[in-house]
């Protein structure tokens, strides 16, 4: 039985593409957090350290040592469901990327080489 | 009248993104060692790249996805990360091979260094796609790829005997290992992964929408006969040529020889002009395929639309993957040799980015009224197992025959 406000969890909403109020595109939904009982989605969580989780068990060591929290730090983020503005052809948020620290990696400022001597 | 030009503008951009330099290397040698009987493989490759784009085209434009924004959706992260590993390989190599024989062209024009030319042209590709939007690029080396059709004159001009060359439009088998090899070489190069990922974010990055389906249908469909029918040309002029006397052409400058026979120089510089814009455009597009991937599977910005600015992760690594495939070609591997181990190891990672393809372009939950037809669906499926077989194939093949060496 299906009924209003359900859906397919796995099949529309993990690994889809995330963009914020802007359109900007700010990362995928590595992975989903439930609450409750019946389980509800409480958010959705971001970031490189889900990577490892996603991938088989016999190499998710080797990955952690590759990408996992104690080489890039607490590289995941969560965004409270209640963030989501509606899931189309992506998955929209209501928000700016910055106030959620998503895409921060497509930040210019960062890519910016501002100690160069004519900057 | 201007939707005509647009129209006729993105099917030359199809033609010239159906040409490189694996089409060039496979179809030039088939032709010198069997004359015309491999022409039928180029059919197959044609008749399968054209359904393929047109789905991913027609996925691009009614769901917004690109080719591994699906593969990301539908294979999950794990099956997703060992298709985009795989494409990544397949796509700095297909780099290395075009940046190569972009290098050979400037050589044969302009006698220096080789190395030199192999840095003068990575430069050159970055200074261009600096310089012009999307869509010029494009359409640039698409209309400057049509001194292609120089051999096309040679082919009328050579006037071989048509009933031969008809003849090998019929499909034909023979158990010589090496035969086998350039039908898989032939077929691959047309169908080459690249093609479509740069295809399908091209749809994105001009904004296609379900207004541009006749547009997707007409640059798949036309766009890539053409192509294919310039890529019959080069068989057919090779075999009146070289097969008779036993040249086999293993650098990319003999390829430009039958145009020079049949109109001198200018016939040559056509050729080699014509030969220099397809895989200079080629480089272009499969570097880009190759960043379009990792933003669009990790969810980064991207786009030469959007700029460097706003997406400094695409731009970087498009920068760090042409680099890449220029310390490839300085490495000393000649350009034919990479050409030919990008174009065989394509085919074998062709099945990871085809399927999801065909699933989601079958989905209606996705697609609506656009999924696929029967004809669609019908030749999806046959294809995909003509790929499964070869993709079993390639590898043993490109042992056996010593990398088509015999």
């Amino acid at each position: 039985m299906r009924g209003e406000g359900e859906i397919l969890v796995v099949h529309r909403l993990l690994d889809e593409q995330i963009l914020d109020s802007e359109g900007k595109r700010c990362g995928r939904v590595d992975d989903i957090e439930f609450r409750g009982s019946p389980p509800r989605v409480a958010a959705l969580l971001v970031g490189e350290g889900l990577y490892p989780r996603r991938l088989p068990q016999w190499l998710r060591g080797p990955a952690r040592k590759l990408a996992g929290p104690e080489r890039w730090g607490a590289n995941v983020l969560r965004v409270p469901w209640e963030e989501v503005d509606r899931i189309g052809s992506a998955l929209h948020l209501r928000g700016k990327a910055e106030e959620l620290g998503l895409g921060e990696g497509d930040d210019p400022e960062r890519w910016m080489v501002r100690r160069l001597p004519w900057n | 009248m201007k939707s005509v030009l647009k129209i006729a503008l993105g099917i030359i951009a199809a033609l010239g993104g159906f040409l490189d330099i694996g089409d060039i290397v496979f179809t030039t040698q088939a032709g010198a060692l069997y004359r015309y009987d491999l022409l039928w493989a180029v059919v197959l490759g044609t008749v399968g790249i054209a359904v393929y784009a047109e789905m991913c085209g027609r996925v691009a434009a009614v769901t917004g996805r690109p080719v591994f924004d699906v593969i990301r959706m539908r294979m999950g992260f794990g099956l997703g990360l060992v298709s985009l590993l795989a494409s990544t390989f397949v796509n700095v190599l297909t780099v290395a091979a075009e940046l190569g024989g972009l290098a050979i062209i400037l050589q044969l024009l302009f006698d220096a260094e080789f190395s030199l030319f192999v840095v003068l042209a990575a430069i050159g590709l970055v200074v261009v796609v600096a310089l012009l939007p999307f869509g010029g690029i494009e359409r640039v080396f698409g209309c400057c790829g049509l001194m292609m059709l120089v051999f096309l004159a040679t082919a009328i001009h050579q006037g071989p005997d048509w009933g031969e060359v008809a003849h090998g439009f019929v499909p034909s088998f023979s158990d010589s290992k090496l035969y086998l090899y350039f039908v898989v070489g032939v077929f691959a190069a047309a169908l080459m992964p690249y093609e479509v990922h740069f295809y399908s974010s091209g749809a994105v990055e001009e904004g296609w929408d379900e207004s541009n389906l006749r547009e997707n249908r007409l640059n798949a469909t036309v766009g890539y006969a053409l192509g294919g029918i310039l890529a019959c040309t080069l068989i057919v002029v090779s075999g009146y040529l070289f097969h008779p006397i036993g040249v086999d052409p293993t650098d990319l400058g003999t390829a430009a020889l039958p145009a020079q026979g049949a109109f001198g120089e200018t016939g040559l510089l056509l050729a080699l002009g014509g030969i220099m814009f397809c895989v200079g455009g080629a480089a272009i597009d499969s570097s880009f395929a190759a960043s379009y991937n990792l933003a669009q599977f990790l969810g980064w910005e991207w786009g030469r639309y959007r700029g460097p600015r706003k997406a400094p992760r695409f731009t970087a690594s498009w920068l760090l993957f042409l680099f890449l495939a220029m310390l490839i070609v300085l490495s000393g591997i000649n350009p034919v040799e990479i050409t030919e181990y990008s174009v065989v190891l394509a085919v074998v990672a062709l099945p990871l980015t085809y399927f999801p393809i065909l699933m989601i372009a079958g989905d209606r939950s996705f697609m609506g009224k656009h999924a696929n037809g029967k004809i669609s669906k019908a030749l999806g499926w046959i294809y995909f197992a003509v790929i499964i077989i070869l993709s079993i194939t390639a590898i043993p093949l490109l042992l056996m025959t010593n990398g088509g060496g015999g």
